[in-house]
């Protein structure tokens, strides 16, 4: 409690410090304003932020911490006595220490110590072993259990040696398809939205409004009738398969509405006249397409990007009925079938959560600037 | 240019072909795969296709799958989830959200650390997220239990431990019967039961999906909402400073109203995201909670269809789901459309 306690008190002076510092030069309002929102604003912090922080933490801890009552904060493995290993017993003849006294201490600083005869520490992995008096038991304080990570990794296959799939099978997956699947729609879109804002050619409105109106069917309603369109289809060249495949997992969403809309308004504000003077220069509609508009709408085309990209990417419906063989399994359906096979070990599934929210949230940082723009732009249509 | 009158017959021809061979690509993919499967949904809807048939085996039985959903009281049950769960969690949502960004707005310091921190949840996979919760909620050793210890040991409440995700009960029947109790109103052994979903309210496991799907979700309507905020004109606050408006006031009579197209277009997504979740019932709390409390339309679907294969019934009751989506985006557009435009 008292490091708490510390930190609320060192908030609080800095905010009044801020208070008395600014404050005289403001208006009454503001300051109350400003006072009670970072007094919402920080708890609220604390409350959005304490999740993740738990996810982590857990994920450095041993199967008991992860599952002691009261829980600790800490993101560290349980003290705890286990049996001697082999050939201790001729090793400990020497070996006497004063537990209370040494525990948290490092190697150097306990063999410094005058009232304690140590003895012999070991290391194993991350674990590091304070031996006891002889005959006794062996007690070992652990650190952060970083080998969760190499464990929760190896996924389910560690349990099932007939299923040798890893998360490096998932990421693969996952990578490949949203890739694919992002770039693929954002080039249907670019075309399509082209045409509609563009081309005048008979019939485009009507088309257009056909398009829109596809919006309104949720992608729930599509599951079973695309599920057994990609099972009728005959197989590509070469037998490959569309079903528990990368085709069924990527064509299906080839193409996005609400990017065609979102890149037809944008290519809409782009003039006419940069169209006559390529023509007069003897560019082709496709030419002028790649070489004009699209460097011209990168906002756009990253704000209907960033959408995409996090559709495939968290998505799990659809790859967990169209996938069945582990080796297709998408990162998201990994992830879900490892929460199945490995429930109640949390401090190997909070891993394996780490592992698949760490890229997504890496991205998330370098291209924030574009993420919150990206969301702002969607509300004004 | 491309819309003028006096245009060679032939250059409008090449215009077309070029407009056309640029739709195909999208266009081949919506109508496989969204146009299409509209119409053979509702055409599996009127059969009795079951997964390992072929196509002989397969009988037209009519509106039978509409009839047996009509009976099914999991279909009932699961309406009401999906219906409770839409209604706590689109308000409290949107409530946050606007709460959080209206803080913001004041203008202060380190404001792009608070909206890295409130949306950062929002980018976070629900599968991932929804593993974390349910450590969170876990009745032995999670955190939500553990807040419940300290406030019993600090403030002296004495509220008992909580199932969480394994509590069927309504949280209002919970809350009442709690309350109740603690005043000396109600006999300790009986419990209040109101007998109907949507007074009895959500599940407290249910309950527990909604405070995540809150968690996850407020960030990317607390942007939208930013945005909203930012772009009303500040003349409007100045003339309304002149006129002695205090703060409640400013809110009242210049952000709300002004607001309210954003407000309206984040109802509507809100509400059609709601409708439709799954992920987090799934991971939380699997095979449909308990006694079903959290098993929502698309679990429902997912289930009868890909885990019973019964594909009609589960197309008819993918084509409830359509119409309701539907129903309540037009109902929205037709009672408060009307409302929502200043500019």
């Amino acid at each position: 409690m008292l490091p708490i306690l510390i930190i609320f008190l060192v908030l609080e002076a800095l905010l009044w410090g801020w208070v008395l510092y600014r404050g005289f030069a403001r208006s009454k309002w503001r300051v109350v304003g400003s006072c009670l929102a970072y007094h919402l604003l920080v708890p609220g912090a604390i409350v959005m932020m304490l999740p993740f922080y738990w996810m982590v933490a857990t994920s450095l801890k041993d199967f008991e911490s992860a599952n002691q009552s009261p829980p600790t904060w800490l993101p560290i493995g349980t003290d705890y006595f286990a049996p001697p290993p082999p050939g201790f017993s001729d090793m400990a003849a020497e070996i006497e220490v004063d537990l209370p006294k040494t525990a948290g201490k490092s190697w150097e600083e306990v063999q410094s110590m005058d009232s304690v005869t140590v003895v012999s520490i070991e290391r194993l992995g991350d674990t590091t072993a304070f031996y006891e008096t002889p005959g006794s038991s062996l007690r070992r304080t652990r650190g952060p259990q970083w080998s969760n990570y190499v464990q929760a990794w190896m996924g389910p296959a560690k349990g099932n040696p007939d299923n040798p799939v890893t998360f490096s099978t998932y990421f693969k997956v996952s990578i490949i398809t949203t890739v694919v699947a992002t770039l693929g729609t954002l080039l249907t879109s670019i075309l399509a939205a082209y045409a509609f804002a563009k081309i005048s050619f008979p019939g485009r409105e009507i088309l257009f409004y056909l398009v829109l109106a596809t919006m309104m069917v949720p992608g729930q309603v599509l599951l079973i009738p695309d599920f057994l369109i990609l099972a009728g289809l005959p197989d590509l060249t070469f037998g490959l398969r569309w079903l528990d495949n990368y085709p069924a997992l990527i064509v299906p969403w080839l193409a996005s509405v609400f990017s065609i809309f979102l890149l037809r308004q944008f290519f809409m504000g782009i003039p006419d006249d940069l169209w006559d003077a390529a023509q007069i220069d003897g560019s082709s509609r496709f030419r002028y397409l790649w070489q004009i508009m699209v460097p011209l709408s990168k906002p756009a085309l990253i704000t209907a990007g960033i959408f995409i990209f996090l559709g495939e990417w968290n998505s799990l419906l659809w790859p967990l009925i169209v996938t069945t063989s582990p080796k297709m399994r998408t990162l998201m359906v990994g992830l879900q079938t490892f929460n199945e096979e490995m429930s109640g070990d949390f401090h190997l599934l909070m891993a394996a959560a780490t592992i698949a929210i760490l890229p997504v949230v890496i991205v998330f940082f370098f291209l924030q600037r574009f993420f919150v723009q990206a969301i702002s732009r969607t509300g004004f249509k | 240019m491309a819309n003028e009158p006096l245009k060679l017959a032939h250059y409008r021809s090449r215009d077309a072909f070029a407009a056309y061979s640029f739709l195909a690509p999208a266009g081949i993919i919506l109508l496989v795969f969204w146009v299409l499967p509209v119409i053979l949904s509702l055409l599996v809807s009127f059969t009795n296709w079951h997964g390992g048939d072929t196509v002989a085996d397969v009988e037209w039985v009519g509106l039978k799958n509409y009839r047996m959903a009509l009976e099914d009281p999991r279909f009932y049950k699961t309406l009401w989830n999906t219906l409770n769960y839409v209604l706590w969690s689109v308000p409290l949502t949107l409530i946050v959200s606007l709460g959080v960004a209206l803080l913001l707005s004041v203008n202060i310091r380190g404001i792009h650390f608070f909206r890295t921190a409130f949306f950062l949840p929002y980018v976070t996979a629900w599968v991932a997220i929804s593993i974390v919760w349910s450590y969170f909620f876990q009745q032995n050793f999670g955190l939500a239990n553990y807040f419940i210890d300290i406030l019993n040991e600090s403030f002296g409440f004495g509220i008992e431990r909580l199932k969480w995700l394994n509590e069927p009960r309504g949280v209002i029947e919970m809350a009442l019967t709690g309350v109740g109790q603690r005043l000396g109103l109600l006999d300790p052994a009986r419990q209040i039961d109101f007998q109907n979903p949507l007074l009895e309210g959500p599940s407290l496991a249910m309950f527990a999906i909604i405070i995540t799907s809150v968690w996850r979700d407020a960030g990317y309507f607390m942007i939208i909402f930013l945005a909203g905020l930012q772009s009303i004109d500040t003349s409007f606050y100045e003339a309304a400073q002149i006129d002695g408006a205090g703060p409640v006031g400013r809110f009242r009579y210049i952000t709300f109203p002004l607001l309210t197209p954003v407000t309206f277009f984040c109802l509507i997504i809100a509400m059609i995201g709601a409708f439709k979740v799954f992920v987090p019932m799934l991971i939380m709390t699997p095979r449909g909670g308990p006694s079903n409390s959290t098993m929502t339309l698309v679990y429902f679907l997912y289930d009868e269809g890909f885990m019973s294969w019964r594909l009609g019934y589960a197309s008819a009751i993918a084509y409830v789901l359509f119409i309701i989506i539907l129903a309540v985006t037009l109902l929205q557009n037709r009672l408060l459309g009307g409302r929502v435009h200043y500019q």
